[in-house]
Order: C-alpha cells, then structure tokens, then sequence
C-alpha cells in the first residue's frame, strides 16, 4: 500500500493546500465525476467488492430466511442475555451512520468547506448503515411482519404504543433520521441528477435521470429557495443526529442494569458514533478516491480533517471509559463496583482490555502528523477504531447483562456462528457494501454542483485556505 | 398558463455566459432596462442573483418553521391524547401526562414534519416536478446543468419586445444570444 | 437542446404524486371498512345437523341455560350433550332425517362435533360467570341469537369492541332478571344503568387493566 501514501511531504503545511487540487473548471469537475458513472467502465476492485458484496448477500438471505423460519432462538440470546449481537450490531451500525449527517449537517452550518468532497458518500454510507443497523432490533422482535404495530395508528386493539419507553423513542428517533438522511441526500442529488441527465448520451440514461432530477433547471429562483431548503434539512439535522444515539443511550441508560444506569451515556455514545462514523468515511473514502482517480477533490486535507475529528472524538470516547470505573468507585455501590470488577477481571476481561487498546490507546497514535499524512496509517487506525467500537457495545451488553444483581441469574453469552449471529452480522455487509458498490456505479459520488461552487469560491478569494481555517 | 389573449410564438430571449459574475451583472442590466419576467439557469447557486433578477422568494424557511411547530406540537398533543384521554394506563406510577418522556417523540416528529415541509415546500413553490419545459428548447442549454450561464428574458413581460431585449442582453458581452421557442 | 420528455409528462409527473396520496387515503379507507370480512361477521357455518337457534329459542321459548349450562357457573357456557337434544328428541321429529347425526350420536355414544362460531384468542382470559353475573346478557356480545336460524357471528370479537363496554358498562349490564330476555328495552336505561354498576359493585376503573383479560 505504499503507494497509496499522501503526496505531501511533512513539512509542507496543509493550511496553504487547495481544496481542489489540480486544473479544473466547471466542465472538468462534470466530465471527472459524471463519466464514473456514465461512460467509464468500473475499475478491477468494483468486481471484487460487488462479488464479496454478493456472497455477504447471500450469507444475509440464507441466515435471515433461517431466522424467519426457526424464530430468534437460532441467535445465542437467551436468559440471562436477552440482548446479544442483534443490539450490539444495531448500535454499531446505528453509530457508522452518522459521520453522514454529521458531514453533511453540521460541517454545512459550520461552512466548513472541506466537506463537500465527502458528503455525498459519507450521506450515501448513513443511509446503508441505518437500513443495516434497523434490521436488526426489528426482527430481535421475533415477529418482524408486524412490526407495523409500533407505529401508533387507531387499531382494533384499541392500544397504543408505550410513549415512556426509550424503546419507542428509539422507533422514532431512527425511523425519523432515516427518512430525514434519505431526503436530505435526495434533495442534495437532484442539481447532479440534472447534470447527469444532460450530459447522458443514452437515451434510457438521460430519461432514468430526468425522471430522478425532476425536471431541474438550474433556474436561479429554484436555487434560492434550494439552497433555503438545504440548509434548514441541515439545521434539522444536526439536533436530530445528536438525538438519535442520545436516544439509543437511553436504551440502557434508562434501564437500571448496572452499567448502564448513568447520565454520561447520551454524550459518550454521541463521540463513539462520530468516532466509528468517521473511521467508516476513511475505510471507504481511502480506497475509493484511488481506484477512481478523484484524489483531486478528496485531497490529504480531508483526510487530515477526519483523523483529526476521530481523535477528538476518540479522545471523549475514552474519557467515557475512565469515567465509567471513576462512577462505579464513587458511588459505593456495590453492584456498580461489581460491573467494573467483572469488567477488568471477569469472563469477558480480554475483550475489554481489547476495547481499551482499540479505542483508547491505538487513536493517540493520530497525534502525530506523520500518521496523520501516510493513507495507510489512517486506514489501520480506521480499522482498529471500527472494531474497538465495535467490541464497546459487546462490552457495554452481555458484560452487564450476564452479571447482574443476583449471582443466582448469573450466566454468560455465546454467540451462535452458522446460520446465527455472526453469520448475519455479515450478511448485513452484503447490504452495506452491495448498497456502496451500486452506488458508486449509478449515481455521482461527489457531489458535482458544490465542488462547481466551491472551486468558484477558490477562485475568487486570494487566501483560500486561511478563510475556512478561522473557523476550524 | 399563459393569460394573454394571444399565445407568444416565442418564450422568451436567452443569453449566455461563461461565468456567474457576468450572468450577475446582466441580470442586472436586464432589471435596468424594465424588465421583470426573466430568469437565470446556472450550474451552481449564484450568491445574489435572486436580488438582481428580483424574484427572491424566502418563504421556505418560514414554512419549514411553521410546520416543524406544528409537527413538533401534533406529536406532543398525540402523546397527550393516547397516554392521558384515550386510554390512560399506570406505568410505573407516572402521571398521565408525564410530559418529560414525551419529549424525544415531540422532537423527532417536529424534525420528520419540519423536512418533508421544507423538501415538499421547496419542490412545490419551484413548480416541480416539471420534467418539461420550454426552456430546456434552447439551443446548447444542456450545459446549463455544467458549465455555462443563462439569462432568459420572458416573452410574458409585460413590456417584453424581442429586438429590444436582445439589445440589453447584447451590451452585456453574452457568449451567444437567442430566442427560446414555444413549442 | 431537444425536449427530453413532452409536455404530458408535466401532468403525468404530479398526477403520479397526487395519485400515491389517492391510494394512500383508499388503503385507509379500505382497511378501516373490512373487519366485517376478515371476521366472516353474518355467514352461517355449516354444522353437522342444522339446528336452529330462531326455532329453539324464539319460536319454542327454550331458554339459553337449557342446553348452555354452566354459562352461570363456570368460564365456559357449555355445549349440551346429545342426551339434552334426547330430552324432546326422544319423542318428536324422531325419524326426521336432520336429525341423523343426533341420533347415530347418541346410538354410538360419539359427541357430535360442531363448528365453533364465536372464538376467542388463547391470550384473552375470558369468563362467563362472571359477565352473566354482572348483568352482561348473553345477547350483548353473540348479537340477536333469537333471530338465528343457522348461527353466525354478530360481532368481531375485537379488543376494541370488548372495550366499548369495559370503558362504559352503564350502557350494557341489566338487571339480573333481563339477562337472557332477547327483547330487553335500553330506552329507560340512562338511570338504571349507573344504579346497576354500583349494585353490581363493578369496579369501573379495572376495567380497563391489561391483566382484566390479559393474564
């Protein structure tokens, strides 16, 4: 992966570097993004990724038709660990999908420039990984065909969804920032969907686009009230993406298992999905941005961006952790202190010195400038953040659940591999990488009409750089 | 939707540019000159090209407002009603109207209704979808969508006269000029 | 540039938006308007012998507890053993070639087996007894039994329908003497229905508990 390396050297400052780099104007940047999808034929890695996307989809059918089939005992959930895997991958995935938002929404309010290259992509990453991340608690509900009953609609049972339980929030809360990110990344798409009409020579292109776009005209009164809509998705957005693992939080926070029972949840679970949604956008973007030769929009300085972010994040993830055994010791309570003891030195001991390695030590390593600026330090860090955070819901679930109040309960958790938990898990990959890899080939991944607007702005400012740095 | 007793042969007069700043000053000139119905095609949001074709419209961000209240206040109020009037039930002695737990869904649902209102919204006062459009008649306006910039003065303009407008449009140095049919 | 679609597609474009909402109102609509359907209510069941409740009990006046007799008594109201039909049986209509399956039941000692028209689910805890006892009349809940001459069921019996009553007995229970009259008349009921309540000593606010039937 040498090769993959940035090109700056250390002592060149990223603050003078373009934001596009390269000599591009309105045309290039269409002709670059817009024939990915119309006209070039997919690089050797496209195949490779939609073939082991197609057997991660086939894992999914075989292992989801099993499911239906035998019901949600063929998952290693049992008494005393009602939740296992299925809630540990829900908020796993759940967290992956709002770096998207976050890029998208917040980056937009702060003008931070830098995100238009990665938006689309990282709103395109959100969406798979909500539909991933929402498989799973509804058919943890075993009967995923009436599922339709926690929306609350006059019913002949005359009853209602439970509007005190987190649960239902839950319902909400993802549900509504699923359709909020599909809208908003609709909505985003149209100007390049009209683009992309345009500049199709096929017919079934120009019609399947023209259908999508709209009828967009660029018209400049359209634009205004675009724009208007735009940034108020973005301001939604925003408390919306905090609220939603704020909400996943109260899953457990609400609940009395300890553990769980504690007031930093909502904010340590918000850092955590920033942390995994960033190391997710960096998994992906690194390899996407070479394979398709768009190195000129996704410079070294998002990069740097992102590692920064992750460390930032990284490091509130892991003051979450400190805090965790600081509670437990300054409560007194002995249930409390006994979580903390079962964690450092129980069954499950390893996998949270693991977690510690993973999410607390492996990220500091982004200090250094030198990690920072080499693609494929990034990508290892990326991917050991991705597990860490991973193995902090497994910690956090069977850890607590199987070791709570009474020893009488006690119990431990394994989880199924054939046809169960870990052969699902994968198959919710299929969806992930199946939904990236058809992505990348029919719609523009980088969003064509922002960079036009960006490298307008370039243009016509003398410190290009120093402007979207005061407020980084 | 024309009102005029006579159909106008032509939809208008387009002139094109290579840069947002010269569609800017155009559409500036246009205005100058009396011109009212006219509209700008450009591949990105030209900042301020709304003020000086004088067709700003700011209604989204009051309906998006509006309606994420009325959003946010139908999902407390449906709490309100199912919890406390409709079917009250003890759960873990809270009162009926235990609003602090309501507050999540009343958030959620005055975000859902606020972006469909604004995505609705900004579609619907835009008059789409409009897969159709004489507009799209003009010649080489397929890169209005890329690289170039277009001011179209309207046939509909009260005072519109096409000699007269291509006239304005050609002081302003257009890369080409010519008249949109109305097929 | 050429017109990529026509001027139809303009309207096909927001007639297909307003023809989602159209569709969307008559699924509604439809869903709302089909539990008479999906409940089979008003179709008669085929039985093995096709006996009539309209005879039995209007024409004839054989009163309910006759052939259903532990409805006072216990959860169930009971289905009446061939020896009950053999009580007339014996005597009228004995070679009547309806009554075939009576006969060879009770020749060959094997119940008759009859359809079930009213079911309720396993999850619902439901008792007789204790209905008939509060003044609940058999005829609230399986509909105009009198009327009937193959039986079928009047109401779904949905938790919504059961509830009309758990949140408003007033309106149903009546007095102990009334309970199996089909003709009983609601029009003096406004008083006598709060009275009957507090006689009953019916506790208004259970009523509506998940564990009432839900056990």
């Amino acid at each position: 992966m040498s090769e993959m390396n940035g090109k700056y050297p250390e002592d060149m400052g990223l603050r003078d570097a373009p934001m596009i780099e390269g000599e591009h104007d309105y045309g290039t940047v269409t002709d670059k993004i817009g024939s990915i999808v119309l006209d070039r034929p997919s690089p050797r890695q496209w195949y490779i990724w939609g073939g082991i996307a197609g057997i991660c989809l086939g894992s999914f059918l075989v292992s989801f038709c099993w499911l239906i089939y035998k019901g949600v005992g063929v998952w290693g959930i049992n008494n005393p660990c009602g939740w296992g895997f299925d809630i540990i991958n829900f908020v796993w995935w759940i967290g992956i999908g709002h770096a998207g938002t976050l890029i998208s929404a917040i980056l937009l309010l702060m003008r931070q420039r830098w995100r238009t290259s990665i938006n689309r992509l990282a709103e395109t990453m959100t969406l798979f990984a909500v539909c991933c991340a929402g498989l799973f608690p509804l058919l943890h509900t075993g009967r995923p065909w009436v599922a339709y009953w926690l929306v609350p609609y006059p019913n002949a049972l005359a009853i209602w969804p439970q509007f005190r339980s987190p649960l239902v929030w839950d319902v909400f809360a993802v549900t509504t920032y699923l359709t909020v990110s599909a809208l908003f990344w609709y909505v985003g798409l149209v100007p390049d969907l009209a683009t992309l009409r345009d500049k199709a020579k096929h017919k079934l292109a120009k019609i399947g686009m023209g259908i999508m776009a709209m009828g967009w005209r660029g018209s400049a009164a359209h634009w205004h009230r675009y724009e208007a809509a735009y940034l108020a998705l973005a301001g939604l957005s925003t408390p919306l993406v905090l609220s939603v693992h704020s909400i996943v939080s109260l899953d457990f926070a609400v609940s009395i298992v300890p553990g769980w029972h504690t007031t930093i949840f909502p904010p340590y679970f918000v850092a955590g999905a920033v942390f995994a949604g960033f190391a997710m956008v960096l998994l992906l973007v690194i390899p996407i941005r070479k394979w398709y030769g768009v190195a000129d929009f996704v410079t070294m300085r998002h990069m740097d961006w992102m590692a920064k972010i992750m460390l930032a994040t990284g490091l509130v993830v892991f003051y979450g952790y400190l805090m965790e055994m600081y509670y437990a010791w300054y409560s007194g309570n002995q249930f409390e202190i006994a979580l903390a003891s079962n964690r450092l030195s129980g069954d499950y001991k390893f996998w949270y010195y693991a977690l510690i390695f993973c999410n607390g030590l492996a990220p500091q390593v982004l200090w250094s400038k030198r990690v920072r600026h080499s693609l494929t330090g990034l990508f290892v860090v990326s991917l050991i953040v991705s597990i860490g955070m991973w193995l902090e819901r497994f910690v956090i679930i069977p850890v607590s659940l199987s070791h709570d109040f009474m020893p009488s309960a006690w119990g431990g958790y394994t989880p199924t591999i054939a046809f169960g938990d870990v052969m699902f898990f994968l198959g919710t990959f299929g969806i992930f990488l199946g939904g990236m890899v058809a992505f990348v080939r029919i719609l523009p991944m980088i969003p064509m009409s922002e960079i036009k607007h960006l490298l307008h702005l370039e243009k016509h400012e003398s410190h290009p750089a120093a402007q979207a740095e005061t407020v980084a | 939707m024309h009102t005029s007793k006579q159909e106008p042969t032509i939809f208008g007069v387009i002139a094109e540019y290579s840069d947002g700043e010269a569609v800017l000053a155009a559409a500036q000139a246009a205005r100058d000159a009396g011109f009212k119905k006219m509209d700008a095609y450009t591949p990105y949001m030209v900042e301020g090209l709304v003020d000086a074709l004088g067709n700003k419209d700011d209604r989204v961000p009051r309906i998006v407002f509006i309606c994420g209240l009325i959003g946010a206040g139908l999902g407390f109020l449906m709490q309100y009603w199912i919890t406390g009037v409709d079917y009250p039930m003890n759960i873990g002695g809270r009162p009926n109207l235990s609003w602090p737990s309501y507050i999540p869904i009343t958030f959620e649902s005055g975000v859902l209704v606020a972006a469909f209102s604004a995505v609705v919204g900004m579609f619907g006062l835009n008059g789409l979808p409009r897969p159709h459009h004489p507009v799209f008649d003009a010649p080489g306006f397929d890169r209005a969508t890329r690289d170039k910039f277009f001011l179209c003065i309207e046939a509909e303009d009260e005072g519109f006269d096409a000699r007269l407008a291509k006239e304005v449009l050609l002081a302003t140095k257009p890369d080409s000029i010519q008249e949109v049919p109305n097929l | 540039m050429p017109q990529i679609f026509s001027k139809k597609a303009n309207y096909l474009a927001r007639g297909s938006i307003v023809m989602t909402g159209v569709v969307f109102v008559l699924i509604v609509l439809i869903s709302h308007n089909v539990t008479a359907y999906t409940h089979d209510l008003g179709v008669a069941f085929q039985q093995p012998a096709p006996f009539s409740h309209k005879h039995h009990v209007k024409e004839l006046g054989i009163d309910c507890r006759y052939c259903h007799q532990s409805v006072e008594k216990g959860p169930f109201a009971g289905l009446p053993p061939t020896e009950t039909c053999y009580t007339c049986h014996s005597q009228i209509w004995t070679n009547s070639p309806l009554l075939k399956v009576v006969r060879d039941s009770y020749t060959t000692n094997t119940p008759i087996e009859w359809n079930r028209v009213n079911n309720l689910p396993d999850f619902v805890y439901f008792d007789h007894s204790v209905h008939v006892a509060k003044g609940v009349s058999c005829y609230t809940c399986h509909g105009q039994v009198d009327q009937m001459n193959l039986l079928y069921k009047e109401n779904a019996f949905e938790m919504i329908w059961c509830l009309r009553c758990h949140r408003n007995p007033e309106a149903q229970v009546r007095p102990k003497s009334e309970i199996f009259n089909p003709n009983y008349d609601y029009s003096q009921h406004e008083t006598l229905g709060k009275q009957l309540v507090e006689q009953y000593g019916i506790k208004k606010e259970q009523l509506t508990n998940c564990w009432i039937c839900h056990r």
